[in-house]
């Protein structure tokens, strides 16, 4: 009880934080209605942006693993490959590499798209960073573990199919609902190559309409229903799959 | 149990750890291995267990030749129980055993089940076989990794300072245990730093120093110790029979 009225007064200094905040922006009077006209283009940018998160993070699960697999694998070459990868990705601001991605190498493969090629530029560089969960998951298992499974007789399919596996799977799920997070947030800087995702229509209606504050509380808001749940589910799951050895 | 191993050498990093190391015995029932931190134990432990390759030398156990290589069906015929992370922590303790003898051994849970159960409940562990490893106490993880390795009926079992990360009344919970299984005559190498263990329930002490045997013999070594590396090691984990030994610290 204590701690849901904590909560509850919490959230209220928040909202009126926020209410402060834009109503100093919004100097006389609030004006939605150019997002009410506009509201089937908006909700479509909120649409596409959930859809092109999904499809990035579908990707980016593959790609991560294609990446942690060429790490582990015996040849150097591929090993290289995967870090150089990681290195480029963990040393640059997206929006570069979403600028460069949607002006030059899209054109250079033919790939017109805008939709793929958001999609495909968040799978490779959401990928860079699942490559290390996965890697960080594997490695949490104990040294013991492999040796008991070796020691009992257990093939190579069997020691990752019926030891290590299951073990990976509770270990990545928390970090993987916090990287969907990231996906989503990350998707808004596809605004700058010109998908019609969730920040770029806003923006567009606020170019039309000039009513800069409404749009930012939109887009926000926006944001958030998709993200909280989120937060909250990975806060959930780390505490129910929290087993320690 | 018979044991014949013969000029072993292992290295690490081009760093020999054991050289030159002979040992032979037969007809023995529990040997134990001892000596200070560093010495090599485990590594010999390992390479018994047929865990690691090694430099050269041969190493026989009850008349099998052990080749890291070549040893799948050797390894399944021993246990090993480690110091900790002994249990699959994804699975109950009943489930951990289970895993073992259905995929590796290919046997019928419902056939399985009755001996598994007789075991669990000789180690006292039968009220705890539906939680996870993380549920149950250090003692009672290491009886449940200790069950695990007898469900699989080896010929011998490995243990490597099995109590070593227990404070003392877990220690005692899983020694007990394992004097059960000398009791059931089964064949066992433990590497403890339990001396009054070793003095009680081994009938061939093994003492090594810097990779290598310095000494060896029945329970008598641990009473009159010839080697001045033996008696130094001695004075210095019996200091708590009453503060006698302090002064040759
Ligand atoms: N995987 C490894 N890689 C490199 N060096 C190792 C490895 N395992 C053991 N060593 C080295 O080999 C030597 C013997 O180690 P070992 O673990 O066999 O000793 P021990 O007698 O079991 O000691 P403790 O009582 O502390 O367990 C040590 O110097 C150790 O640093
Ligand atoms: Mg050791």
């Amino acid at each position: 009880m204590k701690k849901k009225l904590s909560f509850a007064t919490a959230i209220l200094i928040y909202i009126m934080f926020y209410i402060f905040i834009a109503m100093s922006a919004l100097e006389k009077n609030i004006d939605f209605s150019a997002y009410q006209r506009y509201y089937k283009v908006i909700l479509n940018g909120w649409f596409t942006t959930i859809a092109i998160s999904l499809v990035a993070l579908v990707m980016a699960i593959f790609v991560g693993l294609i990446l942690y697999l060429m790490r582990e694998s015996r040849f150097a070459v591929l090993y290289y490959f995967s870090e150089i990868h990681k290195t480029i990705i963990f040393g640059t601001p997206l929006v570069v590499i979403a600028i460069i991605a949607y002006y030059y190498i899209g054109n250079a493969f033919n790939v017109n798209s805008k939709f793929w090629v958001g999609a495909i530029t968040l799978a490779l560089y959401i990928g860079a960073y699942i490559a290390d969960i996965y890697k960080g998951a594997v490695e949490a298992i104990h040294v013991n573990q492999w040796q008991t499974a070796k020691m009992f007789g257990f093939t190579r399919y069997q020691t990752y199919r019926y030891v290590v596996f299951p073990q990976v799977i509770t270990g990545i799920l928390p970090p993987l609902a916090g990287q969907f997070t990231m996906t989503i947030k990350s998707s808004a800087l596809l605004a700058y190559m010109a998908t019609d995702e969730f920040l770029n229509t806003i923006k567009t209606v606020q170019s039309i309409s000039y009513r800069y504050p409404e749009g930012f509380i939109i887009v926000t808001t926006g944001y958030l229903i998709l993200t909280v749940p989120l937060i909250m589910l990975v806060r959930m799951l780390e505490k129910k799959l929290n087993y320690k050895v | 149990m018979r044991l014949k191993i013969r000029n072993l050498k292992k290295c690490y990093d081009q760093k020999g750890i054991i050289e030159n190391l002979s040992l032979e015995v037969d007809d023995i029932q529990v040997l134990s291995l001892i000596g200070a931190s560093g010495s090599g134990k485990s590594t010999l432990l390992r390479l018994i267990a047929g865990l690691e390759a090694f430099e050269a030398g041969s190493i026989e156990v009850n008349g099998h030749n052990v080749i890291e290589s070549e040893a799948v069906e050797y390894r399944k015929k021993v246990g090993f129980v480690f110091q900790d992370h002994n249990l699959f922590s994804h699975l109950s303790i009943f489930e951990n055993i289970m895993l073992v003898l259905e995929k590796v051994h290919h046997r019928k849970r419902s056939e399985v089940e009755p001996e598994v159960k007789k075991l669990l409940e000789q180690f006292g562990l039968m009220e705890h076989a539906g939680k996870l490893p993380h549920q149950i106490s250090g003692g009672q993880s290491q009886r449940a990794s200790i069950v695990r390795a007898l469900s699989i009926r080896p010929e011998l079992i490995l243990l490597d300072e099995p109590t070593s990360s227990l404070d003392p009344i877990l220690t005692y919970e899983v020694l007990s245990a394992v004097k059960l299984l000398a009791e059931d005559r089964i064949d066992f190498i433990i590497v403890t730093h339990e001396i009054g263990f070793a003095k009680s329930v081994a009938d061939y002490i093994v003492f090594m120093e810097d990779g290598k045997i310095i000494e060896q013999g029945d329970r008598g070594i641990l009473e009159a110790p010839q080697s001045p590396e033996l008696k130094r090691f001695l004075g210095k984990v019996l200091t708590f029979d009453g503060g006698s030994n302090v002064n040759s610290l």
